[in-house]
């Protein structure tokens, strides 16, 4: 995107701060959407972390709001820090500018995401960093963890890396950390963390792309950025923050909705990088910085009779829409699990290799039947469930170093599975120049394990 | 008595003689006609085969789900299909050119009831398969709307929601061939007329069980949004 574009993005009002203010060696974004208990903090906290790592860099706070009614951007522009002295700074604490409009466009993180990187950009910003507006657990140690490694040794992209509860983050673990590990050869523990730092190479690159009307406006902008960085080539690494603490994300939020825009921008990407991940094989780990800690992290129950019996339900009702992208075999094995748990079965279990060969299903369903996409992905809501359902019997009494033990031996699943995804992929190319449907056997030479 | 039966013969012979002088030409004229049109019709299946295999119209076919619409199987092919239809099509012309090759009042009047009737067929043929495809694609909407917000009964919402765009479908297309309109529409009405009351009477009876369960579940309901709100999935 260019300055005039990226000037389109922009508001009139933030134009005009942007070109009152010219430069800015550090923006700090927040976006933001009805977060007035917890978004003072996040601003005290960046100004804090402003003032004591980095008081040589001109920087800008951005706030980009979503059209809040209960006060968000006011406390974002009146937030200072009361007891300075406690930072025990080495030079006087001066004013960091903080700016706060409200974005255009779709409604979502995404679009306030591309105002953000837009003043970046107009700003000539050298390092950039977003952090969610509901973080409890934010310090200003985060700031200097998420920009230290842009400004200091060279690297494009910071993603997170937290400490969370076993059931926190369920579509990370279950789906987007395996898949985004297995595609694209990098172990980035937290692909749609939600706190990145970024270069400004790497904000001028996701400016330049022209698909922000799609997912990526709303919950696919995470896996969006941490996809884009790996598969192009940018220099990657992690911070360790600690334990991530923070209200619950839009409460009122409808699952299938969020799953839809996260899982629909991973397989919305792998179309497009495809070359990229069907040349690696295996995963290496990411460079973590940071001092790791053990942290108390809050408790999080979860109903599980209720997600068993959505599972059961989506198995008798959603088969017609499974069987568009499933296998046969594999819709078999799914429903001889759901006929088990009716009769009562105790140890109901949904098999890594077994979800990791549904996850791909679904990918090669997608790519291939664009007019079903919305269907299939909506439909993939109660197998998620039953699979967090089949994770929640299996960690019930595990500390977090198995639950973490488990989640690599799903990553390993997925990684396993490549050859099948591939051949599926392929598969599924050839059969659409015959004309050929897809979904009637696995392909020969790949073996099937439940 | 043997003079007169002559004459009859005679001029059975000579009617025999007429007839076959007015429709033998014709008649051989309409059958190399008919293997004429029998030879490019097969040619025409041949090219059309040969170039449809190439211009990506089965992918289209696949993805768009009109192939396993159309055949359970999925493996319906465009260029098989479109092939077909155009061999066909060069039949029924080649028959069409040999009736009239007779030249009678009965083959005109059949000539001129096919040629008109012919594109509304194809019209209404075209919208059948078009609302059987949009009742088959909403209908999963339905279904996995109906699924994801925990409806009573989803396969059953879907299947209405098909059921009555069929319908529409085939009052639209019946309307079209001025075939049975009244009929149709007659019972286009009667049956959304009686959907309407049925659900009114239904909702007007459940009303007050409705709100009695609803402030019930309440208490429930805030607490599942309670433990919602704890578990968060990305």
């Amino acid at each position: 995107m260019t300055g005039d574009m990226a000037q389109q993005v922009l508001p009139d009002a933030a134009s005009h701060a942007v070109a009152e203010l010219r430069q800015a060696d550090i923006v700090i974004g927040i976006p933001s959407y009805n977060n007035v208990k917890t978004i003072g903090h996040v601003v005290r906290a960046a100004q804090g972390g402003l003032a004591k790592y980095f008081p040589q860099f001109s920087s800008v706070i951005v706030n980009s709001d979503g059209g809040s009614s209960d006060g968000t951007r006011e406390t974002v522009l009146s937030s200072q820090i009361e007891d300075a002295h406690l930072l025990m700074l080495s030079t006087p604490m001066l004013p960091v500018h903080r700016l706060s409009f409200p974005y255009h466009g779709i409604p979502g993180k995404g679009s306030a995401f591309r105002m953000i990187f837009a003043i970046a950009q107009q700003l000539g910003a050298k390092a950039c960093c977003v952090v969610d507006s509901d973080l409890r657990s934010i310090t200003p140690e985060w700031i200097d963890l998420l920009l230290r490694p842009v400004l200091y040794t060279g690297y494009d992209f910071v993603a997170p890396y937290y400490y969370r509860h076993k059931y926190d983050g369920t579509i990370t673990n279950s789906i987007v950390y395996p898949m985004t590990r297995s595609l694209y050869g990098l172990r980035v523990r937290q692909p749609i963390g939600g706190d990145f730092g970024m270069s400004g190479a790497l904000v001028a690159r996701y400016l330049q792309r022209n698909d922000w009307e799609t997912d990526v406006a709303r919950y696919g902008i995470d896996i969006w950025m941490t996809s884009i960085a790996i598969a192009e080539g940018f220099r990657v690494c992690q911070s360790f923050l600690g334990a991530k603490l923070h209200d619950a994300k839009d409460p009122g939020a409808d699952l299938s909705a969020m799953l839809h825009q996260v899982v629909g921008s991973v397989y919305q990407l792998m179309g497009e990088y495809e070359p990229v991940w069907r040349s690696r094989s295996g995963s290496s780990p990411v460079d973590l910085f940071g001092f790791r800690f053990d942290v108390g992290l809050s408790p999080i129950e979860v109903n599980l009779d209720r997600m068993l019996n959505t599972f059961r339900r989506g198995c008798h009702e959603l088969a017609e829409i499974w069987s568009l992208a499933l296998l046969p075999e594999n819709l078999e094995a799914i429903q001889r699990l759901a006929r088990e748990l009716e009769s009562g079965a105790k140890n109901f279990n949904i098999p890594d290799a077994l979800w990791a060969r549904i996850v791909a299903d679904f990918a090669c369903a997608y790519r291939h039947t664009p007019i079903e996409r919305g269907h299939l992905l909506r439909s993939l809501t109660p197998l998620y469930i039953g699979r967090v359902a089949s994770f929640v019997i299996e960690t019930e009494t595990s500390v977090s170093s198995q639950v973490e033990e488990k989640i690599e031996d799903l990553c390993k699943a997925f990684e396993d599975a490549k050859p099948y995804l591939i051949s599926r992929w392929k598969n599924e190319a050839v059969n659409l120049e015959q004309g050929v449907p897809s979904t009637e056997k696995a392909p020969e030479h790949v073996k099937l394990e439940a | 008595m043997i003079r007169t039966l002559q004459q009859i013969l005679e001029r059975a012979v000579e009617r025999l003689a007429d007839t076959s002088m007015t429709y033998l030409p014709p008649l051989l004229a309409g059958l190399v006609i008919l293997l004429v049109a029998y030879l490019i019709a097969r040619m025409v299946r041949w090219m059309f085969n040969r170039m449809i295999k190439a211009s990506g119209v089965d992918r289209f076919l696949l993805q768009s789900g009109i192939s396993s619409m159309l055949d359970r199987s999925g493996r319906l092919h465009a260029a098989q299909l479109v092939a077909q239809t155009a061999y066909w099509m060069v039949i029924l012309i080649g028959v069409l050119t040999a009736l009239n090759a007779f030249n009678t009042e009965l083959t005109t009047r059949i000539i001129s009831s096919v040629v008109l009737l012919l594109p509304k067929l194809v019209t209404a043929a075209l919208i059948l398969v078009a609302g059987v495809w949009l009742g088959k694609y909403l209908g999963r909407s339905m279904l996995v709307w109906a699924h994801n917000e925990e409806m009573p009964w989803p396969r059953k919402l879907a299947a209405v929601v098909r059921t009555g765009i069929i319908f529409v479908s085939i009052v639209v297309a019946a309307d079209h061939l001025d075939f049975a309109r009244g009929v149709f529409l007659a019972a286009f009405v009667l049956l959304m007329g009686g959907a309407v009351v049925s659900l009114s009477i239904a909702l007007g009876m459940s009303t007050h069980y409705a709100i009695k369960r609803r402030l019930e579940e309440e208490r429930p309901r805030a607490e599942e949004m309670e433990e919602k709100s704890l578990w968060n999935h990305l």
